[in-house]
């Protein structure tokens, strides 16, 4: 394989509205946050169709809660799948937590414990959330700071079997690989090494904040020398797999994360490169 | 093992749910049991991240859609008044976008923000944009689609406004102010009392949100065209206002502001519609 054969993505963001549509070509796809297009109408729907002319576009959640203990919510799932109809997307991702419980949204991802009680209520939830979309779900990895002392099964084969059961595929967030390898003290080698490599289906990669005993993902710094390191590996295990850069806070210019894009651009391309050397010394020979 | 939404057993899914959403509430620190300490750092610590982010997160939201009351109030009255809100209010909604939507209310009826009344009302005015912001896409009709009306049809004639259109009368002058708001420290934006009540129009011709005030007669055809009646009824709004003689040229003349502004969204009579 070859760098060429991976679709690099920038997520979409109101900031950088008017410079993708004004310079097409740079990147191959986007990543649009879907509750921020649920919406009647105005500015944000504009672009996202704007944008969806030239570019496939994604659609990424961050209130599915696929592993809450709530109902799950019929309103939302209908507004998604309604967006999914609009947009037509690549794919439909969320993560792997819970955003709340009794109607609340907290607005965060919150880790599950990693219990064979929580596989099978998550994975259960997964295939009716995906008989209800029509199509495979995407689920994420995401970074944690706690550590459930109540866990039974590693992050990495909680996500495996969860895959497996419920026929869903994985978007493997490199950086929160790293991030919660760091806080809770495993071996993000060993993350990587277990993913089912025919359902890994997308490469998040962003930038974090070191606090010193951990590290918060922030997506509002550029992607550390640490996070490179992993992707790459990524790419070893993972060939072929679309790859995008999250900014949330901080957000830069355009052109910058452009920048970003092309160092994963290079070392995808390095990646390539090494896998294909011995094949061509060998055809050479 | 099963029984996920029960949480009967002690540990179980739903337990450890509720016990870490009451710890990001602050109504518990039973989660703390829960979780444990890594190498590096005390379960408080990390606990920490996610009772902080929570409040942050949601005043972030907040200051994105009230940067008017940010002006006025200043980082630190801001802040209280959000964290006030948000213990009140906790998020009901997938989206954060949506989150700040009961501020005004809770603003007018707790003490001590209802006795500033000048906040609340700003907060009204700037969710009141936020609204017409993302309101569905109508596009307005133009002046020629009614002077091709014949004269019988304006007899029965009334008219629809675009979604995004909101009224609302201002004791204070936030309109103005909102407009200044980038122009000040936060904490110094002055509001000043209005001599009478103004009514105001903010609604979204095409992409961008639009606001104005509207004259007394002015709002009192608009109330009559919002509610569906016929451009003889919204003579007799402006009437008492105008004068019955000027009331039809005045009524006309509104109207054609009205449609120019980007407002309506259509027209039906007993022999048209558009």
């Amino acid at each position: 394989m070859c760098a060429a054969d991976i679709d690099f993505g920038l997520g979409l963001r109101p900031e950088h509205y008017e410079e993708i549509a004004a310079s097409p070509g740079r990147v191959n796809w986007f990543e649009a946050l879907s509750e921020n297009y649920m919406v009647p109408g105005g500015s944000p729907l504009h672009w996202l169709d704007r944008i969806r002319r030239d570019y496939p576009v994604a659609l990424h959640g961050v209130s599915l809660s696929i592993g809450s203990i709530d109902p799950l919510d019929g309103r939302y799932l209908d507004d998604l799948k309604a967006l999914a109809d609009r947009v037509q997307p690549m794919c439909i991702s969320d993560h792997l937590c819970f955003t709340g419980l009794r109607g609340v949204n907290m607005h965060d991802l919150l880790p599950l414990p990693y219990t064979e009680e929580a596989l099978d209520h998550v994975a259960e939830r997964v295939k009716r959330v995906q008989d209800h979309l029509g199509r495979r779900l995407v689920l994420e990895n995401v970074s944690s700071y706690v550590t459930y002392a109540a866990s039974e099964l590693s992050e990495w084969d909680f996500i495996t079997e969860l895959s497996r059961r419920a026929d869903c595929d994985i978007l493997l967030d490199i950086n929160n690989v790293y991030v919660s390898a760091f806080n809770h003290g495993f071996d993000a080698h060993a993350f990587l090494g277990a993913m089912p490599r025919e359902r890994v289906r997308q490469f998040h990669l962003a930038g974090h904040t070191h606090k010193g005993s951990h590290i918060i993902d922030t997506h509002d710094h550029p992607i550390v020398p640490g996070v490179w390191e992993l992707y790459a590996e990524a790419v070893r295990l993972f060939p072929g797999v679309p790859t995008m850069i999250e900014r949330d806070a901080e957000i830069p210019p355009y052109v910058e994360l452009l920048a970003e894009l092309d160092v994963a651009r290079s070392i995808a391309t390095g990646v390539a490169h090494e896998v294909a050397a011995p094949v061509l010394s060998r055809a050479e020979g | 093992m099963s029984g996920a939404n029960t949480g009967s057993n002690a540990g179980s899914l739903g337990d450890l749910q509720r016990a870490f959403q009451d710890y990001l509430l602050v109504t518990s620190d039973a989660f703390q049991a829960a979780v444990r300490d890594t190498q590096k750092a005390d379960r408080i610590t990390l606990l920490d991240v996610y009772r902080d982010g929570y409040a942050l997160r949601l005043i972030e939201a907040l200051t994105t859609d009230y940067p008017g009351l940010v002006a006025m109030a200043g980082p630190a009255d801001f802040d209280h008044v959000a964290r006030a809100y948000i213990a009140a209010h906790p998020s009901r909604h997938p989206s954060v976008r949506w989150f700040g939507r009961g501020l005004a209310d809770f603003m007018a009826t707790t003490a001590p923000y209802s006795a500033a009344p000048a906040a609340v009302e700003m907060v009204r005015f700037e969710w009141a944009l936020g609204e017409a912001f993302d309101s569905p896409d109508v596009t307005p009709i133009a002046a020629d689609a009614l002077m091709a009306l014949p004269p019988d049809a304006w007899e029965t004639l009334s008219f629809t406004t675009l979604p995004s259109l909101r009224r609302s009368t201002f004791e204070y002058e936030v309109a103005q102010a909102w407009q200044r708001r980038d122009d000040v420290e936060p904490g110094n934006l002055e509001v000043a009392r209005a001599e009478a009540p103004v009514t105001w129009a903010i609604w979204r011709p095409e992409r961008v949100s639009n606001f104005r005030s509207l004259d007394p007669d002015e709002a009192l055809m608009l109330d009559a065209l919002v509610a569906g009646r016929s451009f003889p009824e919204l003579c007799e709004a402006v009437a008492p206002l105008t004068g019955d003689d000027q009331a039809p040229a005045r009524a006309a003349g509104l109207l054609r502001t009205f449609v120019e502004g980007g407002m309506i969204a259509g027209f039906s009579s007993g022999t048209s519609a558009g």
